[in-house]
């Protein structure tokens, strides 16, 4: 086992000029950590938190990474995106895509928005990453590249525990994509934390859904902790509400079977009861906006 | 611009000459010394580093209470980059960096008793090497017990942590007999409260830099008590005070801990680096090393036991208040006294007994804060007045107008208010502009998940230093060729607004606009040892000498003008600049020229302004007399609402009156009163420095939530009282430190006033809220 | 060492420096380039007051690494110091006595610029979203919410 660098200074830094020459450049040293802006990375580098010794530079890859495109019904986002950059894209203005509006209204703080990227945050892999329920509600992929092609994985299981994914060290997340649900869907996000912006979120929670003829046609719920440390989808709790019909007895009971689903512990920003019951509140408030109320 | 006659000219003079030395008083003039902070100048104490610059970083303990058997530099002296390792062994002097109490090291030797401890400080050419290579000191400890609970710390057998026990300081105030007091009452009320370490926060990290030159060495650094570094570096170095230069920076705020001991810390491991190296060094804090190793404000745990008769005139009050002193004495003997002084809250109550105690534990240490013991006192207080005023079931505002002082009552330690007390207005002002009476009534019938709430905090703060000490300070003034008037003095600036404050002051007392004035920075060479720049009274006492150093600067020119103009010397008049003769109207002159008649005639045109406050004279004892010479007043309504379902609430206005006796630049006594309130929010609402075990679990600006631009109330409605008090310039009275204090008590009582029942610590989380909402 | 040699462009200024893997652009900007305006309050990207603008967007010197500043637009307060707008947000600063303690100001007033240069008539919200990630622990906000409004409506 190799000893961890101490001596900052002499981490190497490897800054390719296209994707093709990165994969490679990773495939001949897997040992190196892949950056992009590194808004996550850079302060835990600098604090001796994590100690590379080479550093893979994708950041300057903007021109092939960066993008928002519509492939029939799939919508494609580089990984290089930034959080402002998501919140110009027109493709997701539309009602439905509401969620993205939400997350980014609250994300980190404006200058943050400025270089944190989509691929990041979603590498980072932990709950204090706000975009990760909400692409996991919606039903998000990723895609890993490297010398030996393109693999695509579901972000639920891409991400299998704080701070850890399922990446083969020879390969670069390039692209997170989604289905688009299409007409008659809703989709929300709200968080919570000991203040109003730039906060480590004590509960987030995205929802994705649709209500047809007062009833709940689908439904995808995701919060910052469900079970373990890291984002995961309600299942049971979309399970029950698929199909009911939308009333304050069917929310009611809904609260109950969330009440159920989630094991929380409790640490040193709340209890496991207080987590609990903020998911409870937000569920139902998230449940209305699904319905168009406020 | 109106084109005035001379006629009319000279009326707006003669006007203006009747305000005589109000000239400028109560003018919200803008800051003379903020040119170059906009501009974005390099004028903090890291931007006048030169690039042979050496960094210093800290090796702080590993334990929190535990003997040190060895220490080994020799892998980290071999870093590459690194030019240097200090610990104790190159003390030449004595390796001690104190207040009032010689109980704390520079750099620790035989133990730590704090995870703050510093143990050895690295030099290296790059800040990056530094730190590094601190992770290459090896120490070997020897675990001792450490105690974190000052309640358990005060018990005999307790941990040692010093060599003597572990109360550091009791006071007391003893008046009347409590026990007959509650044997008078018709109820009795006991409750616990307790509050958190704050951290103050300053945007910029305690920082010094020292560059040796000959046989001296100079210091430049962000601090507000430079000739309190300076002794303290000669301390260390075992040098005399004239080799040792230290000037104050600008400095990136401040609020307590740079009047304390962290000052001394970085100034000295900068001067023995420099010494060590033969180069410049600068010692800057990061703000991980800062929340760790700098002082914060105590945390408190508060016992109030009170007896109030049926109609709510209050009978007695026994208050016990226990400080987490942490590891080292520090300023912090002296915040217990003010806070015992003032555990009561501003009421008129005939039996006390209040016992303060500080005492050590293994946190790491706590000290001088904007508010000294004030925000923990006051928190309970009036706490424990809402508490009250709901076992009687009545108002608390109606409570409060039973009790509070007025002009003719007398404080729990005995001491008489006159006419300056402006409590009443306070009140009054906050009272009406919140339509309190029809929001309560409203607020009373609410059902509903959002419920919203209303409630009172009132405060007195005593001025200034009291009990602490002298209270004395020295303004000099000086006049250059041009009429340019240079002010310095050794009090500092570091936000308030209050040195500008000085040249108004000045300016006023004068008769000169107040842009002929510059503000010299603070040199341990050139200025007079003036006391520290605490207590918030660079206005209230420094205020004065600047007073005094007008006053005696204007006699010297006084007679110039008179022989020049041709006029008697009691006839002269100096107004915006001009001088006049008050008889003859036709003649006048600029200042400048009165200033180049004065050269000519070798008049110098220096003058040091003194001022010292009348001693305060109190029982060490009892604690009756009266330990402070004025005081300020103060009252706040906050109405909040509050998410039942969640505990989730927010500040929706919040409306404040300070009685400051006379507002010199109101403008500036509004920016101290809205920064202060936001501080105050952050303490009410969100901040908590956690400590687990000795060790500070959020040493860093994400997870200690201080409050942003998102997180301040739509509006904070401000009212200036002004009750002239005996002591200050003008009558002035401190103000930059008591809106700190109302928010916290306000808060909860509004909160409490929505839900039915108040949280009773600190940081009113929602959480809180929501715990006591479930019940 | 491994250094590397970065050509970055800084106030409209280029210039190739050599720097450190683990350098930050806040670092190079004050040492190298001598902008002391750009201030370091955590070092950990919480504080903004480091913030500087790359290709016209407001972001942290502190956390983005120095040899990732080359092909980018930098521009520091000492940039802006004759553009009309900042010399209008600096007399407005100065008003509203917006500076107490000073650390932040440099910081404000980009945000405050950065703005106002792309919509004058603003509200106090909007300034106060733009604000929001650069903190202030001396004027409680509203002193330079005020001036950052009053700057963009120059009557």
């Amino acid at each position: 086992m190799e000893q961890p660098l101490l001596n900052r200074s002499v981490m190497i830094v490897l800054q390719p000029s296209s994707l093709k020459e990165s994969l490679k450049l990773l495939n001949e040293n897997p040992d190196a950590e892949v950056i992009a802006n590194a808004s996550d990375l850079w302060p835990r580098i600098r604090n001796g938190e994590v100690k590379p010794k080479k550093l893979l530079d994708i950041s300057g890859l903007v021109s092939e990474l960066s993008y928002v495109k519509k492939d029939g019904s799939s919508i494609k986002i580089g990984a290089l995106v930034t959080v402002s950059q998501l919140e110009e894209e027109s493709i997701l203005k539309e009602k439905r895509f509401s969620a993205f509006k939400d997350v980014i209204a609250k994300f980190g703080s404006p200058q943050i928005r400025n270089v944190a990227t989509i691929g990041g945050n979603v590498c980072a892999a932990s709950s204090s990453e706000d975009f990760i329920p909400l692409l996991l509600v919606f039903n998000a992929k990723v895609r890993l590249s490297s010398v030996d092609g393109d693999r695509y994985v579901n972000l639920e299981k891409f991400i299998i525990g704080k701070r850890k994914i399922n990446r083969r060290p020879n390969e670069i997340l390039t692209e997170i994509s989604f289905e688009d649900p299409g007409e008659g869907y809703i989709s929300a996000f709200e968080k919570v934390g000991r203040r109003n912006i730039l906060i480590i979120n004590l509960v987030n929670m995205a929802i994705v859904g649709k209500v047809k003829d007062g009833k709940i046609e689908d439904i995808r719920i995701a919060a910052n902790r469900i079970k373990g440390k890291i984002p995961e989808r309600a299942k049971n709790t979309e399970e029950f509400l698929k199909g009911k019909a939308f009333n304050e007895n069917t929310v009611a009971e809904a609260k109950k079977v969330l009440s159920e689903e989630v094991s929380l512990t409790d640490d040193i920003r709340a209890s496991a009861d207080y987590r609990k019951a903020l998911l409870l509140a937000m569920l139902e408030r998230l449940l209305l906006k699904l319905r168009g109320e406020q | 611009m109106n084109v005035q006659t001379a006629e009319e000219f000279l009326t707006e003079i003669q006007k203006k000459a009747e305000r005589g030395e109000l000239l400028y008083i109560g003018k919200e003039l803008k800051r003379i010394d903020d040119l170059e902070k906009v501009l974005g100048l390099p004028i903090y104490t890291n931007d006048l580093i030169p690039r042979n610059t050496l960094y210093a970083r800290l090796v702080l303990s590993k334990y929190p209470h535990a003997i040190i058997k060895n220490i080994s530099v020799s892998k980290a002296i071999n870093y590459p980059g690194v030019r240097y390792v200090l610990t104790h062994k190159d003390v030449p002097g004595l390796n001690e960096s104190s207040t009032i109490i010689p109980d704390r090291p520079l750099f620790a030797f035989n133990k730590v008793r704090s995870t703050g401890d510093i143990i050895a400080a690295v030099i290296a050419e790059k800040p990056n090497r530094a730190q590094e290579a601190a992770e290459l000191v090896e120490v070997e400890y020897e675990h001792l017990k450490p105690v974190f609970d000052p309640v358990e710390a005060m018990k005999p057998d307790a941990p040692k942590i010093h060599d003597d026990g572990n109360i550091i300081k009791h006071v007391k105030v003893r008046k009347g007999d409590v026990e007959k007091g509650f044997q008078q009452a018709d109820y009795i009320i006991e409750n616990t409260f307790r509050t958190q370490h704050q951290d103050a926060a300053p945007m910029e990290t305690e920082t010094a830099f020292a560059v040796q030159r000959g046989e001296k060495i100079l210091i430049i650094g962000s601090m507000q008590t430079p000739h309190h570094v300076q002794a303290a570096v000669a301390k260390v170095l075992g040098w005399t005070l004239d080799r040792i230069e230290v000037i104050q920076a600008v400095t990136g705020g401040a609020f307590g801990p740079k009047s304390d001991e962290p000052p001394y810390d970085v100034a000295s491991i900068a001067a023995l680096g420099a010494i060590k190296t033969g180069k410049p060094v600068l010692m800057s804090m990061t703000r991980e090393e800062s929340m760790i190793a700098h002082t914060k404000r105590h945390p408190a745990i508060i016992t109030h036991k009170t007896g109030v008769k049926a109609d709510g005139k209050l009978t007695a009050s026994k208050v016990q208040i226990v400080l987490d002193g942490g590891a080292y004495a520090s300023l912090g003997v002296l915040v217990i006294v003010r806070a015992t002084f003032h555990a009561n809250g501003p009421y008129e109550i005939p039996n006390v007994w209040n016992d303060g105690y500080k005492v050590y534990t293994n946190n790491t240490y706590t000290g001088s804060f904007r508010g000294f013991g004030a925000p923990q006192a006051i928190f309970a207080a009036e706490s424990q007045m809402d508490e009250i005023a709901k076992k009687l079931n009545i108002d608390p505002l109606d409570l409060r107008l039973i009790n509070m002082l007025r002009p003719g009552s007398k404080t729990s330690t005995g001491q008489l208010m006159d006419e300056s007390c402006g409590l009443p207005e306070c009140l009054d002002a906050v009272v009406k502009a919140s339509d309190y009476r029809k929001k309560k009534k409203l607020y009373s019938k609410q059902d509903g998940k959002i419920r919203r709430g209303i409630g009172i905090a009132m405060l007195h703060h005593g001025n200034a230093l009291g009990p602490e000490g002298n209270d004395y300070a020295y303004v000099h003034l000086s006049v250059e060729k041009s009429g340019k008037i240079h002010l310095g003095t050794g009090l500092t600036e570091f936000g308030t607004g209050a040195i500008s404050g000085l040249a108004q002051i000045a300016a006023s007392v004068l008769g000169v606009p107040i842009d002929y004035f510059t503000i010299d920075r603070p040199n341990t060479l050139v200025h007079h040892e003036t006391g520290p720049t605490v207590a918030s009274r660079v206005i209230a006492i420094g205020g004065n000498a600047a007073r005094d150093a007008a006053l005696k600067l204007k006699q010297k020119v006084l007679p110039v003008a008179s022989k020049v103009m041709g006029c008697k010397v009691e006839d002269v008049q100096i107004v915006d600049g001009y001088v006049y003769c008050k008889e003859k109207k036709a003649k006048s002159i600029s200042w400048e020229e009165l200033v180049k008649e004065a050269y000519e005639a070798n008049i110098e045109l220096n003058a040091l302004g003194y001022y010292m406050a009348p001693s305060c004279k109190w029982d060490e004892e009892t604690g009756l007399g009266s330990p402070y010479n004025q005081y300020t007043f103060g009252a706040a309504i906050a109405e909040v609402e509050v998410d039942t379902e969640t505990g989730l609430y927010k500040v929706l206005n919040y409306y404040v009156a300070f009685d400051v006796g006379k507002a010199i630049n109101p403008k500036s006594v509004r920016g101290q009163i809205y920064g202060g309130t936001v501080q105050g929010l952050g303490y009410a609402m969100m901040e908590e420095l956690v400590h687990r075990e000795g060790y500070v679990v959020n040493p860093n600006l994400k997870d200690y939530y201080i409050p942003t631009s998102l997180d301040i109330p739509e509006q904070i409605q401000t009212f200036i009282i002004e009750k002239q008090g005996s002591m200050g310039p003008f009558g002035a009275k401190i103000v930059a430190e008591p809106p700190v204090v109302l928010p916290g008590p306000t808060i909860r009582n509004a909160i409490m006033d929505a839900v039915g029942k108040g949280v009773n610590s600190l940081p009113i989380t929602s959480e809180k809220v929501y715990k006591v909402i479930k019940g | 060492m491994a250094q590397m040699l970065v050509k970055l462009n800084v106030n409209g200024i280029e210039r190739e420096v050599l720097v450190d893997p683990d350098d930050r652009l806040l670092d190079v900007l004050r040492d190298e380039f001598g902008y002391k305006s750009v201030k370091e309050g955590c070092g950990t990207g919480d504080c903004g007051l480091c913030t500087v603008l790359m290709d016209g967007k407001p972001v942290l010197s502190c956390i983005v690494p120095a040899f990732q500043a080359k092909n980018h637009k930098i521009v520091t307060l000492e940039g802006l110091n004759n553009d009309p707008l900042m010399k209008n947000i600096q007399d407005q600063f100065r008003a509203h006595q917006a500076a107490q303690c000073g650390f932040c100001t440099p910081a404000m007033e980009i945000m405050g610029w950065h703005l106002l240069s792309r919509k004058k008539e603003t509200n106090k919200q909007e300034i106060k979203e733009a604000i929001s990630g650069t903190l202030c622990r001396c004027t409680g906000y509203y002193d330079i919410i005020d001036a950052i409004y009053d700057a963009g409506r120059p009557e």
